[in-house]
């Protein structure tokens, strides 16, 4: 698509040259038209806007430089790029957009719009690009996010978010048409007017315990009182006295976000200082410090949806039919949004947490949690952020801005206990206010108000519990919960979430996660259960930001040998994936690598799903690994060696490692094996090296290896791993050969021998070994889904296996030590390499016999 | 004296690999050369070269 947009903008340049000097005055008008006038901005003094005064400065700015124009003699010029396109328009098809006429000053204006699909191209090395980009991630999904050319798409729910967070139709349109190189499409302007006409109208309130439905235009409301099932759920207060038809809600001031401050933020710093000093600033002080804070191009306080009217209205729902009243709504396209009064919530106990004084959160953390509270109130959503990033900080600020009770759902049990690890370590929270609810721990929390974690299964579980868990649920169920916060969000199954929402009491739900998979169905699921999506970071801005490594990634092809690659294409099932991790040149590949990084000083770790293949690699090298059977002790001493010991560079890690251990002295990551086609696995790994320590080193790189094996399945599924990663804007060189690889001293597998001795062992291995993940358990609360679920006890393993095999095997007959350990001598021979064929013979006489012509021919 | 027209095709070992599992399906090799060499029919050409792509085109990855 980028490629196509690339080539219609090359076929005008000239064109764009001359409109460019001539019809500046035009632009100037044009400009004027707008309210909104450079100069003017000073005097423009509401705090959350799209900021349009800035964006036309910008524009002007750019445009000017490109004011030299060259007098050309253009008509027979334009004739001939006339021509030209009429030459290409054909190749387009339906998608030659050359009659959408560009701006006399596009030149200036970074984005290209798509009139069918709603596909928005942004220019990303435009001088503006970064204002556009802040907009276009609050109105449309991003698709892809390479270097220079960007690609969104505008979606309902991406425009139901953005009407969500206080942005207006109006302002939508006109800032697009601000920047698009050609005027928004009639099918576009249409598509959002009929998307955001309804949405993020109606908001859905618990206040002081009750449910209210509020909104800031009263015909809505009469519309939805229009109907029976809204109608009968109306709780009716006494104000039969007035007749009025808005008199009929109760109008209140609309919220404004005031002096909330989240913990954590400058701001946080600044209110300390200011105590101390003995001033205090008035709350709208405060509130234009933020906007000055959260600003660039939009706006994130939700003041502007009220700006007219400033008065909200509202009626209140019985809260036993509040579930009907919001599927009503969502069927009469009226999707409700939730927002949490919390300051005004007196029901519910306050928890006493705070971030500790020295837990300091970075700037895009602070801007989505402002999309989260950006009105005073908490706003139910998804953020998404990438790995290593630091979601979890994210959710325990919320949290501690919140600050009633909390519930916090994750994918397995090892996740629970780092949450609440977590909490503790950034927080001031309590040993006693913070609970664990797993198969193993069920406690409660003391006192009024406190903090549970806990697996998804454990809370949706339908079938038996014991005793224990039974009350504990009873105990979860039969309080309200200001804050429900969901841990990787993607990951759990529909009904499983349905259960989870319906059954617990909460007030606002903030979901996390890292690769919001979009292609299926799911993320509608997420929008009408949690609510829209807040905020996704872009993880190119972060690394260049430093917030995250910078990495380059790379491709490795192995050729397959012959002896691997024949055995490969006779096998079936699952043995293929042991012969293509056991490649010999893969192996080779691996050590030449890790000895070329360890020469730099890059401390190492080498991935590999399958067991087998782990233990291999790292015997054969002479590496630690860790895989799941590895005892806790044993794991920690090599985890410390690792981290300290200078002679320990590389480990070996299994799927133990994708999120639970946290390396940040790594800085170099090969993958040998994997789990199929799994995007979310590439990007955990990933992970594990963005969070690199020397990170901020100038010039610092980290490097990401996948291995793989040529002409084999893994190439499909690597290149399938890779689109998420490729979409966040990575780019994945391909390396064919690896320079020096052959002059390695003592390189693993060098002669056939040894190579056919490989084979053999890797033939005889049985067919459980090719299982991936054997060595990870997953434990009772854990998501099947979840491939990184994992459980380290060993007691855990049942007392008795049943197996099913032959007499013969039972009785020891296959066993290792019945193996011949000396190789025939006859099976070596026939794999040595066969002496040139003789018909090779006759060519090469014949050819030597023409050379011998020609040179005597000559002489 | 039989004659059968044949045809040399070079290619590397991982495809000769691919071609000698074909070959086991139905045959077509008239002579197996070395690594990188074989002989086969002339008249199976076409076929041979139709499953090859076939075959190859299962590790791709393509968007669509």
């Amino acid at each position: 698509m980028a490629g196509k947009r690339a080539a219609e903008e090359s076929s005008f340049p000239f064109k764009r040259k001359r409109k460019n000097a001539e019809d500046d005055d035009d632009y100037v008008q044009v400009d004027n038209d707008d309210e909104y006038t450079p100069g003017g901005s000073s005097s423009f003094s509401r705090p959350a806007k799209i900021n349009v005064s800035a964006l036309t400065r910008k524009l002007a700015q750019t445009r000017h430089p490109n004011d030299v124009g060259d007098e050309i003699n253009e008509s027979s010029l334009v004739a001939h790029r006339q021509q030209q396109d009429n030459l290409v328009s054909h190749i387009f098809m339906d998608q030659d957009f050359s009659w959408l006429h560009l701006k006399p000053d596009h030149a200036a204006r970074p984005l290209w719009i798509g009139p069918d699909d709603g596909h928005i191209i942004l220019e990303a090395f435009s001088p503006i690009a970064e204002q556009a980009q802040d907009f276009l991630v609050a109105i449309s999904e991003p698709v892809s996010r390479p270097a220079f050319i960007h690609e969104y798409k505008l979606t309902s729910y991406s425009l139901y978010a953005a009407v969500s967070v206080g942005l207006q139709t109006e302002d939508i349109i006109e800032v697009l048409n601000r920047l698009s190189k050609v005027p928004v499409p009639d099918s576009i302007v249409e598509f959002i007017r009929e998307r955001t006409l309804s949405y993020g109208k109606v908001k859905l309130v618990l206040k002081h315990n009750k449910y209210f439905v509020e909104s800031s235009h009263p015909e809505t409301l009469q519309y939805l009182l229009k109907d029976s099932v809204i109608r009968e759920a109306r709780v009716h207060t006494q104000q039969v006295d007035n007749s009025i038809k808005a008199a009929t809600f109760t109008t209140s001031k609309a919220p404004v976000k005031g002096a909330l401050v989240i913990p954590g933020t400058r701001e946080a710093e600044k209110k300390k200082d200011e105590t101390v000093s003995g001033k205090s600033t008035a709350p709208s002080a405060a509130a234009s410090k933020d906007a000055e804070l959260f600003t660039s191009v939009v706006g994130v306080d939700a003041d502007e949806v009220d700006e007219d009217d400033e008065n909200v209205h509202a009626f209140e729902i019985d809260d036993a039919k509040v579930d009907e009243v919001k599927k009503r709504c969502s069927d009469l396209q009226y999707p409700m949004l939730e927002e949490y009064d919390f300051r005004n919530d007196t029901v519910n106990a306050n928890l006493d947490i705070d971030l500790k004084p020295s837990t300091v959160i970075r700037p895009y953390q602070e801007t989505s949690l402002s999309k989260m509270f950006g009105n005073g109130r908490a706003r139910s959503g998804i953020i998404v952020l990438p790995c290593g990033a630091g979601k979890t900080l994210v959710g325990i600020t919320a949290a501690c801005t919140i600050k009633k009770s909390c519930l916090v759902l994750c994918t397995s049990s090892v996740s629970v206990m780092q949450w609440r690890q977590q909490f503790m370590q950034w927080s001031n929270v309590t040993d006693k206010q913070i609970a664990v609810f797993t198969a193993d721990q069920k406690e409660k929390f003391a006192g009024d108000s406190g903090i549970v974690v806990s697996t998804y299964s454990m809370v949706a579980n339908t079938h038996n519990r014991s005793h224990e868990s039974k009350k504990m649920m009873e105990f979860l169920t039969s309080r309200e919960w200001g804050f429900i916060l969901l841990d990787e969000v993607h990951v759990v199954p529909a009904a499983m979430f349905r259960r989870v929402v319906t059954t617990i009491k909460a007030h606002s739900k903030l979901g996390l996660t890292a690769t919001l998979v979009r292609e299926d169905d799911k993320i509608a699921d997420l929008n009408y259960m949690i609510g829209p999506k807040l905020y996704e970071a872009n993880w190119m801005d972060l690394a260049a930001k430093g917030h995250i490594a910078n990495v380059q990634c790379a491709e490795v092809w192995c050729p397959m040998t012959p002896e691997f690659y024949r055995e490969y294409l006779r096998e079936q099932s699952r043995k293929r994936m042991l012969l293509y991790c056991m490649n010999p040149r893969k192996f080779q590949a691996c050590q030449f690598l890790i000895k070329y990084h360890e020469d730099r000083g890059d401390k190492i770790i080498v991935f590999s799903d399958n067991v087998y293949a782990l233990e291999a690699y790292a015997r054969k090298l002479g590496k630690l690994y860790i895989h799941g059977g590895t005892s806790q002790v044993e794991r920690m001493r090599i985890l410390q060696n690792f981290q300290h010991n200078p002679a320990v560079n590389t480990i070996f890690l299994s799927k133990v490692g994708d999120t639970s251990i946290d390396l940040p002295e790594a800085t170099c990551l090969i993958q040998i094996s994997s789990h199929f086609g799994s995007r979310r696995q590439e990007a955990q790994r990933l992970g594990r090296i963005l969070r690199a320590k020397r990170r901020n080193d100038e010039g610092f790189n980290a490097f990401f290896y996948s291995l793989v094996s040529k002409d084999t399945q893994e190439m499909f599924y690597s290149t399938k791993r890779q689109q998420f990663l490729i979409d966040q804007g990575y780019a994945f060189k391909v390396i064919t050969h690896l320079d020096g690889l052959e002059e390695l001293p003592d390189l693993v597998y060098k002669t056939r021998d040894e190579q056919i001795e490989l084979i053999s062992s890797v033939l005889l291995a049985s067919e459980s070994e090719a299982d991936l993940g054997t060595d990870v358990r997953a434990g009772e609360g854990d998501l099947p889904g979840t491939i990184t679920s994992k459980d380290f006890g060993a007691n855990k393993f049942p007392a008795v296996d049943r197996t099913t095999g032959s007499l013969s095997a039972l009785s020891g007959g296959q066993h290792m030590s019945y193996i011949e350990q000396n190789k025939s001598a006859n099976k070596k021979l026939a794999r040595e390499v066969a002496p040139r064929h003789k018909l090779f013979a006759k060519r090469d006489k014949d050819m030597a016999t023409a050379r011998r012509e020609a040179r005597t021919g000559r002489g | 004296m039989k004659a059968i027209r044949g045809i040399l095709l070079t290619c590397d070992s991982a495809v000769k690999q691919i071609l000698l599992t074909m070959n086991e399906k139905s045959s077509f090799i008239i002579e197996d050369l070395d690594d990188y060499h074989v002989v086969i029919k002339a008249d199976e050409e076409w076929r041979v070269r139709q499953e090859l792509d076939a075959e190859l085109e299962k590790n791709t990855y393509s968007l669509e």
